[in-house]
């Protein structure tokens, strides 16, 4: 019989058996898997609950689109789905990070994995479900189909503005900040112009670029904040 | 693996105008060394503090080198770290296994099947290599408990920061965090904050915090030592400027404070020799 190399064999028993033992990946992360989404990033997200509510507001903005399709002729329904709509990721970021949503917050903020990195895939997580559930549905109702991507630009200002504002004051603090901000803005808009859906023409959609430029930077600029539990709390 | 060198300087934090640390100092390399103090005496700021998750006001602390404040330096210090805080825990719905992956992953292990291994490996060193595919609702207290000081294993990470590891821990619990602590000194340095003396007898140090500055700072045995000669037994009730006396099963009284004439001094415990550091700094001279 041949001698055999006993620290070899029980380093590929135990890979073998890691491999066997390993629990059967869910299904959204066999999706996701399949769309070619990294292994790692696939756990980042799929490892986080939390960002399951901000699906369930995906779905609430489905019903809203049903209803704002209700009445073609009614702007108004329009304008509060447009309002609405681009802060369901904002307030998903919010609902999922921080020691308020996560319990191994603290425990994550520790790893060399730079949190603002972290916050960023889940914002993008966030706003793509978000995307791919309002955009369809809102194509397929006459009323909102005309304006079916014109919510996807503030969307990304609101998020980048809360990621931004999210250095300065805890999560959930911060998208309220921000959710006033974004109705007063809109607003104030609809009452100058006499137009409900003011904020959301192209000059509203420039606006919107350049604020979450701005935001972007703001947030790089300042991301240490994220790796510190007085501020990521 | 080379243990982390640790040095704590200077230390001050602040939270609005309570001093949570003041001018702390330690130097700590390999083997165990434990944290002691009452609750709110500074323990887990300073754990905090060294897991690099606050930002000290002022003071400096390096580990291997490397300067926490600095975006570059904190990252890579990172890397050599295990912290597994005191009320931290995993979502309820999440597998024991993908709770694990997903610290895998964000401590930089990239590759699925070098990941997988070893997930398994500190799940079973923490003893739940057959409940990995459970979700983490349906562990008891203390699995959980094992669960939070799992993920700190993984990467074999050089400092380990454990704040009350053996908080809600059985007899059976203790004991095997007690096997891997005592492994964990040949190749680490570990950190660890309790209030239990007993905790603190097993470690190679022994730092004593209390009111947000350090009371002592040695071995287990040179802090029983400070109660040398304070410590003595006798029959019937205790004189009533004892500090601290109790029964034992004997039916006689362990006293601590000033002794008698002609009583039987004994050998004190590290218990009585913290109640001495702690007593020294709170009753005037």
């Amino acid at each position: 019989m041949t001698a055999i190399d006993q620290a070899r064999f029980d380093a590929n028993w135990r890979a073998i058996t890691a491999e066997l033992d390993a629990p059967r990946p869910t299904r959204i992360e066999r999706l996701l898997r399949a769309v070619r989404v990294p292994t790692h990033v696939v756990r980042m997200i799929v490892a986080t609950p939390a960002l399951r509510r901000s699906w369930y507001l995906s779905v609430l903005a489905v019903v809203l689109v049903g209803l704002g399709g209700a009445d073609p002729a009614n702007r108004d329904s329009l304008f509060a789905l447009l309002v609405l709509a681009p802060m369901l990721p904002v307030l998903g970021v919010a609902l999922a990070y921080g020691s308020a949503a996560d319990p191994s917050h603290e425990i994550q903020l520790a790893t060399p994995t730079h949190g603002l990195r972290l916050v960023a895939i889940r914002s993008v997580t966030v706003l793509v479900v978000s995307i791919a559930i309002v955009v369809p549905l809102a194509a397929l109702s006459e009323a909102a189909r005309p304006m079916a991507v014109a919510w996807l630009l503030p969307a990304l200002a609101v998020t980048a503005a809360s990621l931004a504002l999210m250095t300065f004051l805890p999560p959930r603090q911060a998208t309220a900040a921000v959710a006033v901000g974004w109705f007063t803005a809109t607003l104030i808009t609809r009452l100058a112009a006499d137009d409900p859906l003011a904020a959301f023409t192209a000059v509203g959609q420039l606006v919107a670029i350049g604020v979450a430029i701005a935001a972007v930077a703001v947030a790089i600029s300042r991301r240490s904040s994220f790796e510190n539990l007085e501020y990521a709390a | 693996m080379t243990p982390a060198h640790l040095h704590v300087q200077g230390v001050v934090k602040r939270f609005g105008d309570r001093v949570a640390l003041d001018h702390v100092d330690m130097l700590a390399q390999g083997g165990l060394c434990a944290v002691l103090g009452p609750n709110g005496a500074g323990k887990s700021t300073l754990l905090r503090c060294v897991a690099t998750v606050l930002q000290p006001d002022s003071g400096t602390i390096s580990i291997d080198g490397l300067d926490p404040s600095r975006e570059r330096e904190r990252i890579e210090a990172r890397a050599r770290l295990g912290y597994a805080p005191q009320d931290a825990g995993f979502d309820t719905r999440v597998r024991a296994f993908d709770a694990l992956d997903l610290m895998a992953v964000l401590k930089g292990i990239d590759d699925d099947r070098r990941r997988r291994r070893i997930v398994f490996e500190v799940l079973d060193r923490v003893g739940l290599g057959n409940r990995s595919a459970d979700r983490i609702g349906d562990l008891s207290g203390g699995m959980r408990r094992r669960l939070v000081l799992a993920q700190a294993l993984i990467g074999a990470p050089s400092l380990l920061v454990l704040d009350e590891p053996a908080a809600g821990l059985d007899p059976d619990e203790r004991l095997r965090l007690r096997e891997i602590l005592g492994e964990r000194r040949r190749t680490s340095t570990v950190l660890v904050a309790t209030h239990l003396t007993d905790e603190a007898a097993i470690c190679d140090a022994v730092i004593v915090l209390g009111e947000s500055t350090i009371r002592f700072s040695g071995t287990p045995a040179q802090l029983a030592t400070r109660a040398s000669g304070q410590v003595w037994v006798q029959d019937g009730f205790p004189p009533p400027d004892v500090r601290a006396s109790w029964q034992q099963a004997d039916g006689r009284h362990r006293c601590l404070g000033r002794p008698p004439e002609g009583v039987e001094l004994v050998e004190p415990s590290l218990e009585e020799g913290y109640l001495i550091v702690q007593d020294l700094r709170s009753t005037p001279a």
